[in-house]
């Protein structure tokens, strides 16, 4: 079977779909169990007897504070099962090391040293199964003179240098939008990850991957550590502008008549597209006195290099694509500016997404039943299509030790008897 | 030499500028031969960008090029040369993986489509990955990763809670799609690793791209509401912010006169988050006052949260007193969370990245002795390691021309003269 788009076997298994992990994740990494599950593998959530923390972060379903109802649980728990298992107890960690001995993967953002402490350290894990990929996420790294020093997103953003390049210069420094530290930290943590998997499956052998969310942030920061190496310019904060290699370039982003507009810098009024776009806000009567040769002339760079653009000059570029954008919609905007090859884009609002045509022509948004609740939600897709291992999302986050009993008395088989004396214990 | 996950592995890399090259350079760090196919009669855009040595503009000159290229080969490959889709075939069939980011056109014009490649190379595994996928209404509409965070939803929530949506200072998407892509092709590569199947990813970064907004989709598809950006605001943590603290020592700060805007240098800054109570208590120890951990508005989170603006102003009258440094040292031995706003010159003598060996000295023919990013993760038995620096326009022509594609010495001179590579 072949979905609408064509590309995609819809009813093929993933490409990780042999392999097991085991999630011990908190914020910090949830979303790297999670790309794992999304790509098929059987993800087991480990949390402990009464639940993760992280089960506490807003929002919530209907606004119900509630460990079954938070949002970024169901959005970075989905396609994993569930179980608890207190890993600190003798018997849980007996437990946890049979598990390990049969899965693939680990996951784990305990500060460091403290697995190794409680005897499931990486050594520890390899002794039982050296095949194991064991990854920890940690905000500096399982070594060194930060090692132990307290993380969260900001401090990572702050630290990694994404704060430094972002918000208005007389204003203070932002961190670039919700939790981007923690996501660049569990992403890159999965590439480290399948790099390990992907020699072991040539190999026979496992390994661990150190992952710092701080270097993580570091890693994503456009040309800013080639502009220091080169020019000994720490790029500044842009505001609504861009800095490329340690100059300022205009404004991109602009109102619209329905909303904002992202309209490159200078719109395209500037380079390559410079002819093109003058006469397109001339077809609308929009283009001031850019249609001037002397301006023209100015801003065709078509050929060569991209030379330097005075201040001023730029400033009046922006206010006249400002009077212009201001005058119309953004789909229009979008269509005739990809007409003429400027790359616009509308500022999608959570509304404009869902109801954007290209994402609603590729079928990528993907409903998630919730049983318990009688309720289904629309859930973001897959974040690629693969044409014979598709990802899929295939279950909500688990509840609070939903798989103990699948995990525990299928898995592991235990007895009804062991089950119920570990439940009672407060081990599971 | 340490084991190389991806050695034996050979990438044909038609991409350009962020994307495609930064989830090639992944595998390149790793061992794979990586061959970047460049035409210089169309360069690749970031040759042509800032920043360059010297500030001299010059195709093997830009520090941004050359930072997503390390451990890459380059061959000459002017697509419009008669004998280049040929040419692009051969290379395609000495390959295990090829991956581009043009809109869909290109690659169907050029009749390099997944479905002929495969009829070149059965098992290779191909990487599409432009900014809007291989179909839909959009599929041919470009851009580049500075725009696209708006189409994703995270320009939206970019900026201050009083404020008009502003871009993240970055081509954002640019550094955080690449890292799904490489996981998609390390995932397909170990399926055929096993399987001995190749197959085709469609990767659409718009779709890829969403990730980066949390909770941004379900809040309005459960809840039907529209989060809006809130600066550095966080809902469980207050302060949880950025705060102002003495300005840079002027005679310890490294020349900035390359600035060209203004001296926003010296500015230093520390960002501080409190989620419960005894962080609270940790703080106001370190800061010294007393009457601030009992004021009313403060003394529990619930008040924090409600009072920020006021939480906010008298945290920065405190820190406004400290270097930027010493109160993030005395913080952390608290257990506060906090860190220093550091910038890129900041980084370069952070300790922790020091400790860590994130940043590699590479010698490039032209530019001289550079900085490069290496990976962010470290692996026990199979590091990264960024074996040279990247390539010069065209370095490996008779390498990969002749040694791998096996054209003879006659046939590579007169597609030389011919400009085939050029």
């Amino acid at each position: 079977m072949v979905s609408a788009d064509s590309f995609t076997r819809i009813d093929a298994p993933g490409p990780l779909a042999p392999f097991r992990v085991l999630d011990l994740t908190n914020e910090l990494g949830q979303l790297s169990g999670r790309l794992l599950g999304d790509l098929g593998a059987d993800v087991i959530k480990v949390e402990p007897p009464g639940g993760d923390p992280s089960r506490w972060i807003t929002p919530f379903y209907n606004d119900e504070s509630d460990p079954e109802r938070s949002l970024h649980w169901w959005m970075f728990n989905a396609n994993k099962r569930g179980i608890t298992c207190n890993i600190a107890d003798e018997e849980g960690r007996a437990l946890f090391l049979r598990l390990v001995e049969l899965a693939d993967f680990v996951v784990d953002t305990a500060p460091p040293g403290m697995l190794d402490q409680l005897g499931l350290g990486y050594d520890d894990l390899s002794a039982v199964n050296p095949a194991i990929v064991h990854t920890s996420i940690t905000p500096f790294g399982q070594s060194g003179p930060y090692a132990n020093w307290r993380g969260s997103d900001l401090i990572g953003a702050a630290m990694g240098g994404q704060m430094y390049l972002n918000g208005d210069p007389e204003r203070e420094p932002l961190r670039p939008t919700v939790s981007q530290a923690y996501a660049q930290a569990s992403l890159q943590a999965t590439v480290g990850t399948m790099i390990a998997h992907f020699h072991r499956t040539r190999t026979g052998q496992g390994q661990h991957v150190d992952q710092s969310l701080q270097e993580a942030a570091t890693y994503a920061l456009d040309n800013a550590m080639a502009t220091w190496d080169l020019r000994e310019v720490n790029i500044p904060r842009p505001g609504n502008g861009r800095n490329i290699g340690g100059y300022k370039f205009g404004r991109y982003i602009y109102p619209a008549a329905d909303g904002h507009m992202s309209a490159m810098s200078y719109g395209g009024l500037f380079g390559l597209t410079a002819r093109q776009t003058i006469d397109w806000l001339a077809s609308h009567d929009a283009a001031q006195d850019l249609v001037e040769p002397g301006w023209v002339a100015k801003l065709d760079a078509s050929q060569g290099v991209i030379p330097p653009l005075s201040p001023e000059d730029g400033q009046h570029l922006a206010d006249v694509l400002a009077a212009f954008i201001a005058q119309h919609p953004r789909d229009l905007l979008m269509r005739e500016a990809q007409a003429i090859r400027n790359g616009w884009a509308p500022v999608n609002t959570p509304k404009d997404l869902l109801e954007n045509e290209q994402l609603i022509a590729r079928e990528y948004w993907t409903d998630v039943r919730h049983e318990e609740l009688d309720r289904t939600f629309t859930y973001p897709g897959p974040w690629a299509k693969l044409s014979e291992t598709p990802i899929t999302i295939r279950r909500r986050a688990p509840r609070i030790g939903e798989h103990n009993d699948e995990v525990f008395l299928g898995l592991l088989n235990l007895s009804a008897e062991q089950f119920a004396a570990h439940s009672g214990s407060g081990v599971i | 030499m340490s084991e190389r996950a991806f050695d034996g592995i050979r990438i044909a890399d038609f991409s350009w500028v962020g994307v495609g090259p930064l989830v090639a350079k992944y595998l390149a760090d790793h061992g794979a031969e990586t061959i970047r196919l460049e035409s210089g009669t169309r360069p690749e855009a970031l040759r042509r960008a800032p920043p360059f040595v010297n500030d001299e503009p010059g195709l093997d000159n830009s520090g941004y090029y050359a930072n997503f290229n390390s451990s890459k080969l380059c061959a000459g490959l002017n697509m419009s040369h008669p004998r280049a889709v040929d040419l692009a075939k051969r290379i395609i069939a000495q390959s295990d993986i090829v991956t581009e980011s043009f809109t869909p056109k290109a690659m169907r014009a050029w009749g390099l489509t997944y479905d002929n490649l495969r009829e070149i190379k059965p098992d290779i595994i191909m990487i599409s990955m432009p900014l809007y996928g291989q179909t839909g209404p959009w599929s041919m509409y470009q851009g580049f990763g500075h725009v696209l965070q708006a189409a994703a939803g995270i320009n939206h929530m970019t900026g201050y809670r009083d404020g008009e949506p502003i871009g993240t200072g970055l081509a954002y998407t640019d550094f955080f799609v690449p890292h799904l892509a490489a996981i998609a092709l390390i995932a397909a590569l170990d399926h055929r690793e096993r399987t001995g199947e190749g197959q085709f990813i469609d990767f659409g970064q718009l779709e890829a791209a969403i990730y980066a907004t949390e909770t941004l989709v379900l809040d309005y598809t459960v809840n039907a509401r529209e989060q809006h950006r809130q600066g550095n605001r966080h809902p469980m943590a207050a302060p949880h912010g950025a705060f102002p603290c003495l300005p840079r020592d002027p005679g310890a700060n490294s020349d900035s006169a390359n600035s060209d805007d203004g001296d926003s240098d010296n500015e230093r800054w520390i960002a501080i988050a409190c989620f419960d109570d005894d962080d609270w208590d940790a703080l106001c120890t370190v800061l010294g006052d007393d009457s601030l951990r009992w004021d009313d508005r403060f003394n529990n989170q619930d008040g924090r949260l409600i009072n920020q603006d006021d939480l906010e102003a008298a945290l920065a009258q405190h820190t406004q007193r400290w270097q930027a440094e010493d109160l993030m040292q005395a913080l952390q031995e608290s257990g506060v969370a906090a860190g220093v706003v550091q910038s890129s010159e900041d980084l370069r003598n952070d300790p922790q990245l020091a400790h860590r060996k994130h940043y590699w000295t590479l010698d490039h023919p032209t530019m001289g002795p550079c900085c490069y990013d290496g990976p962010s993760f470290r692996l026990t038995h199979t590091p990264g390691e960024l074996t040279k620096a990247a390539p010069t326009l065209g370095a490996d022509n008779d390498h990969v021309w002749k040694t791998i594609v096996g054209l003879s010495d006659e046939e590579f001179t007169e597609l030389l003269v011919e400009g085939a590579f050029d």
